[in-house]
This record gives C-alpha cells, structure tokens and sequence, in this order.
C-alpha cells in the first residue's frame, strides 16, 4: 500500500486538487472565503503591474495612432513631418480630451438620471479566458463597491460586479452563460429571463409563441428581480424563431454595448434587493 | 519568460486582440514547470501563473487555482512516466492537457445550467488551441537549448 502511495502521490494529488476544484466550482464552501486574505494579497502583488502595463498599452496605443499615418513619407519632407507629428501629438492630445470629457459628461448626465447613487470606474483589462465573459474595473472594495452591485453606461447594461478586492473589481459580463435577470420587452411589455450566450449576445428564455416579439424590439431590464435598475437597455432583438416542436421562442439579443470598447462604466452603489452569492450564478 | 508573456498577453493585448488568438501562457507556464522542473523548484514556478489565472480568470472563487495546480501534479507525473522529450510528444501532451481543460469547464458550466458556447465558439476554442500548443514547441526548443548550453 505505502509503495503504491510513495509510486502515485503525484496523480493522487492531482485527483483530489481537481476533485476540489470542481466541489468549489459546482457549490462553493463556506471555508473557501477564510482563504480571501490571501487572494487580496495576490491581488495587491498583481495590481501595479496590470496598471502599469495598462499605462504603457494606453502609450503604445497612442504612438500607434498618431504616427501610422506617416509611414512612407520621404525623406526631403523630413521637417514638414516633424512639425506635422508635433501638431499632430497636439491636436490628438486634444481630441483624446474632448472625447473623454464627452464620455464622461454622458456618464455624469445618466448617473443624473439613474436616481441613485453612483461611482464611474475606468475599465483596466479583460478576462481572456474562453469560458468565462468579464471585464476589470480598477476601483475596488474601498470605495464601496460590493458584489452583486449593477454596472452601466449611458448606452446599456455592463454587467453586475462578481467580485471585489482593494483597487480592484471584477465584473460578470451580460453575455456570460452564467448572467441571468428579468428583462422585457419595451414596445409589448412581454417578460422574460436573459441569459449571456457568448459573443455580443444574450438569449430570451421562456417566451411563449404566442407572445409578441419581433426583430429590432428593445429589451430592458424590469427591475422585478432586483438584480438590474428598471429601464436599462440590454439590446435589440436581431432573430426571432419560432421551433414547432418547442415550447417556447428562440430569441436572440444583440447587446446595446460593445465590451470591447468600454473605456468607462458606472457602478451603480446600492445593494441588490436579492441577496447575491459570489461565484454561485 | 512564459509569465512575464502571460501577463503582456491578457493586460496588453487583451483590448486589441480577440482571446482566441491569445496563447495561454499561463498554462505553458503551468505545464513546463510540471514537465520539466523537478522537485520544489517546479511547484514553486507553478504557484505565481496559478494565481495568475485564478485572479485574471472570473470563474468561482479559487477553482482556476486548484485546477491549475491539479494541472501542475499532473504535468508532473506524465513529465516522470510518459513522456518523450521531443516535438511530436510535447505537441500531444500539451493538446490534450488543453482540450480536457476546456472539455471539464464546458462540461461543469453545461452542468450548471449555462449554455454560452456554440460551434463559432468551438473553432475558436480549437484555434486557440492549435495556437497555444503550436507555441509550446518553439518554447521547448529554445528552453532545451539554453538549459544545454547551461549544462556546458
């Protein structure tokens, strides 16, 4: 027995680190959350390189931008160049503010609008896992943020904060397979349940042939479940169909926001009326 | 190198690029410590992509870190047992570490209820595999040179 053990303690081990992983995955302990100091520091550790690679992605971005459209200029032309990249830095420089500033004056006019009270996060990396839809906000715990709270643009629904650490937030994006909430249709009022299918899409579950739906109808959130504020764009119907052999309709969402593009989101800071559990949705 | 790769890769690159053309570094880094580094000194490569990937990754609290290190374990016995250290072999052992990775979550998120992958999502899923494991030998060859010209 001992030689079998001291032969396969690898494989063993191996076993039950993914039996583990798969009982916190399917139905998370308890006395896994006694192990969130340690995530934290994990988090600190990481948390000024991902910002200092942000910083130097936004400078990259930058130089790319402003000096792509002068490949292939001769060389006589070498002053004219310069002086046209020393205009041109500044004329960007002040494009990029006048975008921000517009950005930004969108989300404080919504935040106005929203009713209640709100935080603007800047958006600091994306999840690039296959499986799983997220984005990283680079305002965390300190400034109130809690899991379950709602994030927002101007244009629609972000998705819902997963997790939390100090100078870091983790949000659980609509299209994810594990994001659901109660939606409607805005033009019929017709109800039913989002669920994240990947992509840039949402599916409408549980609607009924027999429920008005059509392509290029408005879906937002009800608000019922409380997971969501009420009137929050989701997105426009692009396919509707209607299986003979299936209960309900197949309705695919094409969500109002691209999350590729989120430079900003607003944290809407008032706790869901329903109780959110980390990692379980 | 694999690291310093995985964190460019998912902070740099992950606004420009879609993720199925992102190689998982952090799994190379994962899978060579397992294969290659013996003893301590493996476990302890192992540790920082683990928490890399448990942190980048928005699965449940602390499932992409037990599976990684699952991952490592096992590495590390087909690095003691199966293994044969050339091309073919690496490519092999690296495509199927990869694909039962994803086969599990997909089965585990199916199970749950989810359903967020269609065929689009399957060939990407393969390219990034075919990508990520493409990426591994060249990383083999290159280590297996500098850790000969060590060795001399």
């Amino acid at each position: 027995m001992g030689t079998f053990f001291r032969k396969w303690w690898r494989l063993l081990v191996a076993a039950s680190l993914l039996v583990a992983a798969i009982q916190v995955f399917v139905r998370p302990s308890p006395a896994i959350e006694r192990a969130e100091p340690v995530r934290a520091t994990g988090v600190a550790l990481f948390r000024p390189f991902f910002l200092a690679v942000d910083s130097v992605r936004e400078g990259v971005s930058g130089v790319w931008n402003r000096y792509i459209a002068l490949v292939g200029v001769t060389r006589e032309n070498e002053r004219l160049r310069r002086e046209v990249v020393a205009l041109r830095e500044q004329l960007h420089g002040t494009r990029d503010a006048i975008l921000e500033n517009r950005r930004l004056k969108d989300l404080l006019r919504y935040s106005e609008t929203v009713g209640r009270r709100t935080l603007g996060a800047r958006v600091v990396g994306h999840d690039v896992s296959p499986w799983f839809r997220a984005i990283f906000l680079g305002t965390g715990s300190e400034a109130g943020i809690e899991a379950g709270m709602s994030v927002v643009t101007p244009y629609g629904a972000v998705g819902r904060i997963h997790k939390t650490h100090p100078g870091l937030s983790e949000v659980l994006l609509v299209t994810d397979g594990r994001f659901a909430a109660d939606v409607m249709v805005e033009r019929s009022r017709v109800r039913a349940v989002a669920e994240g299918i990947g992509g840039n899409f949402c599916r409408l579950k549980y609607v009924s042939p027999v429920h008005d739906v059509v392509v290029g109808d408005r879906i937002v959130f009800s608000g019922f479940d409380g997971s969501m504020p009420k009137g929050v764009l989701l997105g426009t119907v692009v396919s509707v169909d209607r299986p003979k052999e299936s209960l309900f309709q197949k309705v695919k969402v094409q969500c109002a926001v691209n999350f590729q593009d989120v430079e900003e989101a607003m944290v809407i800071l008032s706790r869901p009326s329903i109780p959110f559990r980390a990692g379980r949705d | 190198m694999s690291y310093l790769g995985a964190s460019l890769c998912v902070w740099w690159l992950s606004g420009f690029v879609p993720w199925f053309l992102l190689p998982d570094f952090p799994f190379l880094a994962i899978v060579f410590s397992g294969l290659f580094v013996s003893g301590i000194g493996g476990f302890l490569c192992a540790l920082p992509p683990a928490l890399f990937r448990e942190i980048t990754a928005s699965g449940p609290s602390w499932s992409m870190f037990l599976g990684s290190m699952a991952l490592y374990f096992g590495s590390r016995e087909i690095g003691r047992r199966f293994l044969l250290r050339n091309e073919a072999s690496l490519l092999s052992v690296v495509v199927s570490l990869l694909a039962i990775e994803s086969f599990s979550v997909v089965l585990l998120l199916s199970l749950a209820g989810a359903h967020p992958f269609s065929i689009l999502w399957g060939a990407q899923e393969a390219v990034r595999i075919a990508w990520t494991s493409l990426i591994a030998v060249p990383l083999f060859l290159d280590l297996s040179m500098r850790w000969r010209r060590v060795k001399e």
